[in-house]
């Protein structure tokens, strides 16, 4: 009778225990470090995306017929590939990569397998979806349309098509039914908070908990995306280095997103380019980001590698608006005060205050001022004194060790308030990428150019170019009108 | 055996690589079920999780079968090595080719040979091999399925559920159980069911395993929050004497709500299994060849 009763567990218990086997083994590696399930996806999704471009055209014969072979043809297929916890686990392990770092590789390993389970649509199904979004097949919406995806993209993929008017433009398609699935699985908070517990012990749950909820609804719904893309493309028309794809309107709906088509080269090229254009790339990059967020009020939240397109001479594309967070001046004013305190005026106690402010470090927290200075300026380090400065990987990962560095002995009274977890994204993203560029400049001029509260000179060609954009801005003031007629479109302030 | 985890670590690389292996990659034929079959379709259900929890609660509340399973089998000292093995079974008849699955059944018959004595509650004798415990697990096993699946999987069509009593009636034939005893369909499954029922009890070890697994020891609190939904699941889905026999409070019909966070537990919980390598491409194998059935 021994093998009867055993033969009843089914295979799916195992499942369970390999949670408990995973959590298990992260629990003893780690103790109070968070790696979690969140960040695992985190790694997941970047990698996912870097790759993507090449994944449906693969080299790999057998893996591109396999994935076609398996194609997701209804809607039920989608449910079943990404419902029940498992789309909002992938943008879980995305969102991770800026909460949280030190992924065990049994986590890694989770989240990049759930990624590789999910395949493209069939022709058919996203063809449907069109239809359903545009009234017309793709065929009739546009001159041209590609039945091959080109790349895979969060919650759904890329096709390339020709407009009627001849433009060439790349067309986002959002799985059916994801948007329900996923609404109803970030419902289940208790589930939810769970999961980031485990996975990223070091934050504040709760406040994770919201922010994901808010990201992801949001990203379900591309009409926002293709607001805020029309908001930065206005904001940055005419800019020296900065492009961003114009969204084509009648072409976009509530799954469906239509933009100009952009070509240029992949980070993986940019690396083997030379060291000038390196730091030109780099230097680009750095200023779209603190341009967006002290001028515009936007944070892309999803500064990944995946996410640029590089022409040379600094010329970038930016990419996927899916993830941008805006901000008040109420949420900003801290921020400024923060770096103005530190690296403008050196006052370590003005320091400490405006931390306490904005919530970042518990007030009357046992600790002196020059410790706290200590543990919190490395993330200021680029830009507390003038002159070039070359960022490496290694001070990226130290960005990103001392942020998670539980046994410091600030970690205790610092937490990240709900409206910033964003913008770890900057600590550990951006930092991720300019240290992989290895990237000379001297950060610290060209935050004084953009900082509201100082204004500084140009201090590179680059910033000269931005100069005579921004005076012919001001002067035409076209920008600022589209920018204006975007607003409606999409709601600028969220808290 | 200091550290509980250690073995199930094991254990579930062990199941996983059992799991993926017992999916064939060059089949010589489609075996007993085959890619049209209810039964591949249902077996990769995020139900069976709770399909396989609720089968072993209710088939060990009878006596026979429990005392065969608490006077021999090793489950107490190797929890994982027995789930891997079952695992390993589960997956080489459904999937596996007929000469692969009757070589599988072939070894379960020969230990069943060893396993008998007499049951300490009843007084009893039983044998493994005896073709009216056999006939029990068995269809304990389909209707906790079809059970489970209706609560928290991808429900069956009425003629589905059909379908799969009776496509599953070679599984019990293959561990011995004559063809004519076998139930073909869903209501003489039940009826079947019921007509046993005089038969069952909680008896100590039954009331023994039961906690073991609704509780496993040792887990720590983030994953006994999530084995809860497990837990819940599986309990709920019990036939109401069930839960009666072992006690438990009793549940009302689950509410919608409830049965959606279930699901969405076990979503995670097969995100986790999907990570242990070759699972994917096992779930990938058995995938492509139910497409090219379709498409036939």
């Amino acid at each position: 009778m021994r093998k009867p009763i055993a033969t009843v567990a089914a295979g799916g218990a195992l499942a369970a225990l390999g949670l408990v086997m995973v959590r298990r083994r992260l629990g003893r590696l780690r103790l109070r470090r968070g790696l979690a399930a969140l960040r695992l996806a985190a790694r997941g999704g970047m990698r996912y995306t870097r790759s993507a471009p090449a994944l449906f055209a693969s080299a790999d014969r057998n893996r591109e017929r396999l994935r076609n072979d398996l194609a997701l043809q209804t809607a039920e297929d989608v449910a079943d590939t990404l419902g029940a916890m498992k789309g909002v686990l992938m943008k879980i392990g995305q969102m991770a990569s800026y909460v949280d770092d030190g992924l065990s590789p049994a986590v890694r390993r989770t989240l990049s397998r759930l990624q590789d389970s999910v395949p493209p649509m069939s022709a058919d199904l996203a063809a449907r979806v069109v239809m359903q979004e545009l009234g017309l097949p793709p065929e009739r919406a546009f001159a041209r349309w590609d039945p091959v995806p080109i790349a895979a993209a969060s919650i759904g993929q890329v096709h390339r098509a020709i407009a009627h008017d001849g433009r060439a433009v790349a067309v986002k398609v959002q799985y059916p039914g994801i948007a329900e699935t996923m609404a109803a699985d970030l419902d289940n908070v208790s589930l939810l908070r769970r999961l980031l517990r485990v996975t990223a012990p070091s934050q504040d749950v709760d406040a994770l908990v919201t922010e994901l909820r808010d990201r992801v609804l949001e990203e379900l719904d591309y009409r926002r995306e293709a607001g805020n893309q029309r908001l930065l493309a206005a904001y940055y028309d005419g800019h020296p280095t900065i492009h961003i794809p114009q969204i084509v309107g009648e072409l976009s709906g509530r799954r469906v997103i239509t933009s100009e088509l952009s070509d240029g080269a992949r980070f993986a090229e940019l690396t083997g380019w030379p060291q000038h254009e390196r730091d030109l790339a780099a230097e680009t990059i750095y200023r779209f980001v603190f341009r967006s967020l002290y001028e515009a009020h936007a944070f892309n939240g999803d500064p990944h590698p995946g996410n640029y397109l590089f022409h040379g001479g600094g010329r970038v594309t930016f990419l996927d608006f899916g993830l941008v967070k805006h901000f008040t001046l109420a949420e900003l004013r801290p921020l400024m005060q923060m770096a103005r305190t530190l690296c403008v005026e050196n006052q370590p106690e003005a320091f400490r205050r405006s931390l306490e402010d904005a919530g970042f470090l518990r007030p009357h927290a046992p600790l002196s001022t020059e410790t706290i200075v200590d543990h919190l300026g490395v993330f200021y380090a680029t830009i507390r004194k003038p002159g070039p400065l070359t960022i490496t990987p290694d001070y990226a990962s130290a960005v990103v060790r001392r942020f998670f560095d539980l046994r410091s002995p600030v970690a205790e009274y610092v937490s990240i308030p709900r409206s910033y977890v964003i913008l770890q994204r900057i600590n550990l993203g951006l930092f991720a990428v300019l240290g992989e560029l290895s990237a000379t400049a001297n950060w610290r001029a060209i935050a004084e150019e953009i900082w509201p509260f100082v204004q500084g000179p140009a201090s590179t060609p680059m910033g000269e170019a931005e100069v005579a954009w921004r005076a012919r801005r001001r002067r035409l003031g076209p920008a600022s009108e589209a920018e204006d007629a975007a607003k409606p479109a999409i709601d600028f302030v969220h808290e | 055996m200091t550290d509980p985890y250690a073995d199930a670590a094991g254990l579930v690389a062990r199941s996983a690589a059992a799991y993926a292996s017992s999916v064939p990659t060059d089949p010589a034929d489609d075996g007993f079920f085959g890619p049209a079959s209810v039964t591949w379709r249902v077996s990769a259900d995020l139900s069976s999780i709770v399909a396989g929890l609720r089968a072993l609660l209710v088939q060990a509340l009878h006596p026979l079968a429990m005392a065969g399973v608490d006077q021999h089998s090793d489950w107490r000292r190797d929890p994982v090595g027995r789930l891997a093995a079952t695992s390993s079974y589960l997956a080489t008849v459904s999937f596996g080719d007929r000469a692969a699955a009757e070589r599988a059944a072939a070894r379960v018959r020969r230990i069943h040979e060893h396993v008998h004595g007499v049951d300490q509650v009843t007084g009893r004798s039983y044998a493994a091999g005896d073709p009216a415990l056999l006939l029990w697990i068995h269809a304990v096993l389909v209707e906790s399925t079809l059970v489970a699946c209706e609560l928290f999987g991808t429900p069956l069509e009425a003629a589905d559920g059909d379908r799969y009593v009776a496509e599953m009636v070679v599984a019990a034939e293959l561990v011995g159980v004559p063809r004519a005893l076998v139930p073909a369909d869903l209501a003489g499954l039940r009826q079947y069911l019921s007509s046993v029922r005089p038969e069952l009890r909680c008896t100590p070890a039954a009331a023994e395993a039961a906690a073991f697994l609704l509780d496993p020891p040792g887990l720590d609190d983030d994953i006994a929050d999530i084995w809860q939904d497990v837990r819940d699941g599986a309990t709920a889905a019990l036939p109401d004497w069930a839960r009666e026999m072992y006690g438990y409070r009793m549940a009302r019909a689950l509410p919608l709500a409830r049965r959606i966070e279930i699901r969405q537990a076990l979503g995670v919980l097969d995100a986790v299994f999907l990570g242990e390598p070759g699972v994917l491409e096992a779930r990938q194998r058995i995938a492509l060849r139910m497409r090219a059935a379709q498409r036939a």
